[in-house]
């Protein structure tokens, strides 16, 4: 059975594309994990799931299937589907419920029809309230079916007929939720800066600050911003797990759970911290430690990584890598992370050191696969400016450069020297031009003739030196 | 041969015991020039070529006023500006009897006394110059001409058309050497106007005075050269550069051609600048490795219309810089070979080539303390024999601090090791060579700063300097009835203190 899935078109199309393809069974139970979820992220985990992991990709598709076909969003269904058509075309669930399909778009577009005729009248009316709870309604519609782009465009309708702090609030964080939907990062951004300045007191204030924090996490996280993104996840407060739902949405379970603040935010420090940084701002955070505990392999990870065990660590983090690749944020940058704290890893690893040999390196830092050999890799980290140190080819050594300030100190003082020494002199010269009243002036005679002024004064001149050099046989 | 003639000639003795003061001197020696300049050339001719020659008669070094005066009236009896070869004499030829007085006279002038007769020795000297050129034998003037600059000024620091003269007759004989002396000295002043007053009556400003700097004594109203353009000096820095270029000398090459692209400008460029920021890039990437940001002293506007019409040399100097993409140089240089020849620049664009198979070698010292042959001809294509042998002469010419180890074992594995301790391997330097090489800096800076010092004071003595000075005098003075008003409010102050310490 897995061998067929793996051989499916659908997953050699993927390979095809260079897209991820996951083949181990992860360690997660699907059914556990996916239970923490709720809403949109839930049908968009179970899809990633799906078409990444061969190992679960049936069981992932046929409970993305059955619920979508509880929700309103149609075009999923239909590429759910399509997909699993592709994976397994005997499974009772690939075909097409035409009917349902059917059915579910008269519907929709009823209740379309519905509401833009409610929000219609509500208009007519000039009711503020009524106005912008006509455009939240319609707004919740469109992230039903799927349509971000209009629930985007409906949410900021809202924002005239806002009358209280608490409307704009809310309307920011559904803002911000319709933007992580669309993974529009910069959007969730800007959006998320707006909540922070909202003018909110008090209890009502606390209780976004986490959701900010988590957001604007997921958004550095996700562009690429990893110090950034460590930064606001270390700094989530533990209220997260127990916040209430805000503006409609239960944040802990429509957008990251608590283990994905804790991993997502372990493997950013991983990733972006020194030792010392990682010991005081993360191990010793109070607030990062209610996540942690929740994830204890990450802690483990870490603390490795301060006590210098470096090859436990990645073999802690290889170890889940599978998992992470599973998840629907965390795959795109997975390689990056791992590859940081990679290198991370072999840099401190080799600070103590003045030789090693290339094979003690291979055995401690296992390859990845990303490079042919541990000397290309090393290669590469050196020439990246990353590892000060030199390999030796022939004795198969990595060695550590002798340093010699003395000597350094005294040949940067000459270069300097030299250096002021040439400014000053062009700066003499320059000077002695200008004292003298040389300097270059537009030709106006040539000008006229339609010569290109930039180059008219001595323009002759400069084309007779033409061929100087070659006629010097040089 | 009148004796009359030659008491006059005699008159000048510069040892003399009255004339150790400066201005006596000055005075005696612009006497001196005026009484001889007004004796008409066939005076000089009388009895030219017998034992009662003038020119026997006086002594170069010691008369060089008058020998020099003997020298142009021979020349002008031949005729001082001959158009072939028939119309000079055989003694005026190279080889002839004067011309060889001439060349002896430059090399042992009196530097002091011909700074009083600077348009003769200008005269001199471009006489020298066509005589050899129209003899079709431009190389046999540099020699003469050379002594001829040195001796006046030791320095040559101060820029003449004897400096452009002579440089192109270097470049049109390719006698690249021959040109060091007087490029390795640096310019440090152009001649310029001095004001009348400071040129006579002072003891210290006089032309015979000791001057450190040439500028006090070569100007624009000595004689010494005609007046000068920017295109000149930017000449004679663009072939510097190129003789620097011939000489391999790719660092000094940059430097000169910096100076033609600080020359100031109101927001333009002339064609000369073009052609040296071209030169530049090429020669810089030949000296650094890269290209440097341009010197920050030119004129922004200026260099931006350059750039903009240098774009292929820009990309080629990015492509030589990526020593991962070998091919991609070639390429670049066969896409534009058109635009190399047509600057005048093929040789060096080639050069760029052979120039990045040394920079890939040396990049790999920063990443290898050791890599087999083999491994750096998979990079870089050839056999391991030919790569060896090139490693070696690189190591031989001192572009590597590496050397080359055969292994024992039978395969005869070929290792290119390099030294990664500074102070080892060929091209290690002691720490007493460092401190020689700081040393010799420090002097040329002090001799710089000295310069620098010399040409803040020329500045000072220009009108706009002076117009200046005269409206800061007149704000300070304002100033000062401002301030008096304030010290009598400080002094209440103080009176108040005082009271307060009364009542402590």
């Amino acid at each position: 059975m897995a061998s067929s899935v793996e051989q499916s078109p659908f997953f050699q199309q993927a390979r095809a594309k260079g897209a991820i393809v996951v083949k181990d069974p992860p360690k997660f139970d699907l059914d556990s994990y996916i239970a923490n979820y709720d809403g949109a992220t839930r049908l968009e985990r179970l899809h990633h799931i799906g078409a990444s992991s061969t190992y679960l990709a049936l069981d992932a598709y046929r409970m993305a299937i059955t619920e979508a076909k509880l929700g309103r969003n149609v075009k999923f269904y239909l590429a759910l589907t399509d997909d699993f058509n592709k994976i397994s075309p005997d499974d009772s669930l690939a075909l097409v419920d035409t009917a349902w399909v059917e059915k579910r778009n008269r519907d929709v577009k009823q209740d379309q029809d519905k509401l833009e005729h409610e929000l219609k009248s509500y208009k007519n009316n000039l009711i503020k309230e009524s106005i912008r709870m006509g455009n939240e309604d319609l707004g919740h519609f469109y992230y039903a079916c799927g349509d971000y782009t209009n629930a985007h465009k409906a949410y900021w309708r809202m924002r005239e007929h806002c009358t209280s702090n608490k409307h704009l609030a809310d309307m920011t964080l559904r803002l911000v939720y319709v933007s992580i939907a669309q993974r529009a990062w910069l959007g969730v951004q800007s959006q998320l800066v707006k909540v922070d300045a909202s003018q909110l007191k008090g209890d009502e204030k606390n209780k976004l600050e986490p959701i900010v924090s988590a957001c604007s996490g997921l958004a550095h996280m996700c562009t690429g911003n990893l110090r950034e993104a460590a930064n606001n996840f270390i700094h989530t407060s533990p209220q997260f797990l127990t916040l209430e739902p805000a503006a409609g949405i239960v944040w802990q379970k429509e957008v990251l759970s608590g283990n994905d603040i804790a991993v997502y935010g372990g493997l950013c420090a991983l990733g972006s911290m020194d030792r010392s940084d990682l010991q005081t701002k993360v191990l010793a955070n109070g607030d990062f430690r209610n996540f942690l505990e929740l994830e204890p392999h990450i802690r483990r990870a870490i603390s490795l990584f301060c006590n210098s065990k470096y090859s436990a660590c990645l073999e802690v983090l290889e170890g889940y890598r599978t998992d992470y690749l599973l998840d629907v944020y965390l795959s795109r940058v997975l390689s990056v992370i791992y590859n940081n704290v990679r290198t991370k890893s072999i840099v401190q690893y080799f600070i103590p050191f003045s030789c090693v040999t290339l094979e003690e390196m291979a055995k401690k830092f296992q390859p990845t696969g990303d490079f042919g050999s541990i000397e290309e890799e090393l290669e590469d980290m050196i020439n990246a400016g990353i590892l000060n140190a030199r390999i030796d080819l022939v004795d198969r050594l990595l060695i550590s450069p002798p340093t010699n300030p003395r000597y350094d100190v005294h040949t940067d003082a000459l270069a300097m020297a030299e250096k002021y020494d040439h400014t000053l002199r062009l700066r003499l010269t320059r000077l002695n031009l200008m004292s003298a009243g040389l300097s270059v002036t537009p030709d106006k005679s040539q000008n006229k003739e339609g010569l290109d002024p930039r180059f008219a004064a001595d323009g002759g001149l400069g084309a007779s030196l033409r061929g100087l050099g070659s006629r010097m046989g040089f | 041969m009148s004796s009359e003639l030659l008491s006059i000639l005699f008159s000048f003795q510069p040892d003399d015991v009255e004339l150790q003061q400066k201005r006596e001197y000055d005075n005696q020696a612009r006497n001196f020039v005026s009484t001889l300049s007004n004796i008409s050339p066939q005076h000089f001719l009388k009895g030219a070529d017998t034992a009662q020659d003038v020119l026997e008669l006086l002594n170069p070094e010691v008369n060089s006023i008058a020998y020099i005066y003997a020298l142009q009236a021979r020349i002008l009896a031949a005729g001082d500006s001959p158009k072939s070869p028939k119309s000079i004499p055989d003694h005026l030829r190279p080889g002839g009897v004067v011309w060889n007085k001439i060349a002896q006279f430059l090399e042992t002038f009196d530097p002091v006394q011909i700074r009083y007769v600077g348009s003769e020795w200008r005269k001199l000297l471009e006489y020298v110059d066509r005589v050899a050129r129209i003899m079709g034998t431009p190389g046999v003037a540099i020699s003469p001409i050379r002594s001829g600059m040195l001796r006046l000024d030791p320095t040559t620091g101060t820029f003449t058309l004897a400096h452009l003269h002579f440089i192109r007759l270097c470049m049109e004989n390719r006698s690249y050497t021959a040109a060091l002396p007087i490029l390795d000295n640096y310019i440090y002043s152009l001649p310029a106007a001095i004001p009348k007053a400071v040129l006579e009556q002072l003891e210290y400003s006089v032309p015979s005075a000791d001057h450190i700097n040439s500028g006090e004594y070569i100007h624009l109203k000595s004689g010494h050269t005609e007046k000068i353009t920017v295109t000149d000096v930017q000449e004679y820095y663009m072939l510097g550069a190129l003789a620097y270029i011939g000489l391999r000398q790719f660092k000094k090459a940059m430097e000169f051609l910096e100076h033609v692209l600080v020359v100031p400008s109101q927001g333009l460029a002339n064609g000369l600048m073009l052609e040296a920021y071209k030169k530049w890039v090429l020669v810089s990437c030949l000296a650094k490795g890269s290209v440097p940001p341009t010197p920050r002293t030119a004129n922004g506007q200026g260099i931006k219309y350059i750039r903009a019409a240098s774009k292929a040399y820009e990309a080629l100097a990015e492509a030589f810089t990526q020593t991962n993409n070998l091919p991609k140089l070639k390429a670049q240089i066969n896409a534009g070979k058109d635009t190399w020849a047509e600057d005048g620049n093929t040789g060096l664009v080639n050069e760029l080539q052979d120039h990045q198979y040394r920079l890939y070698i040396s990049r790999l010292s920063k990443t290898f303390s050791a890599i087999p042959v083999s491994n750096i001809s998979n990079g870089l294509g050839g056999s391991v024999e030919e790569l060896t042998d090139y490693l070696e002469t690189l190591i031989k010419d001192g572009h590597l601090n590496a050397c080359i180890e055969r292994m024992s074992k039978s395969d005869g594995e070929v290792v290119l090791r390099f030294f990664l301790d500074p102070t080892q391997g060929p091209l290690a330097k002691t720490e007493v060579q460092q401190q020689q090489a700081l040393l010799e800096q420090t002097q040329r800076t002090n001799v710089l700063a000295e310069q620098v010092k010399s040409a803040d004071y020329r500045l000072s003595l220009s009108k706009e300097y002076v117009e200046h000075l005269k409206r800061q005098n007149k704000k300070a003075a304002a100033n000062a009835a401002g301030e008096a008003m304030d010290t009598t409010w400080d002094d209440g102050v103080e009176a108040d203190e005082d009271i307060m310490g009364d009542m402590h």
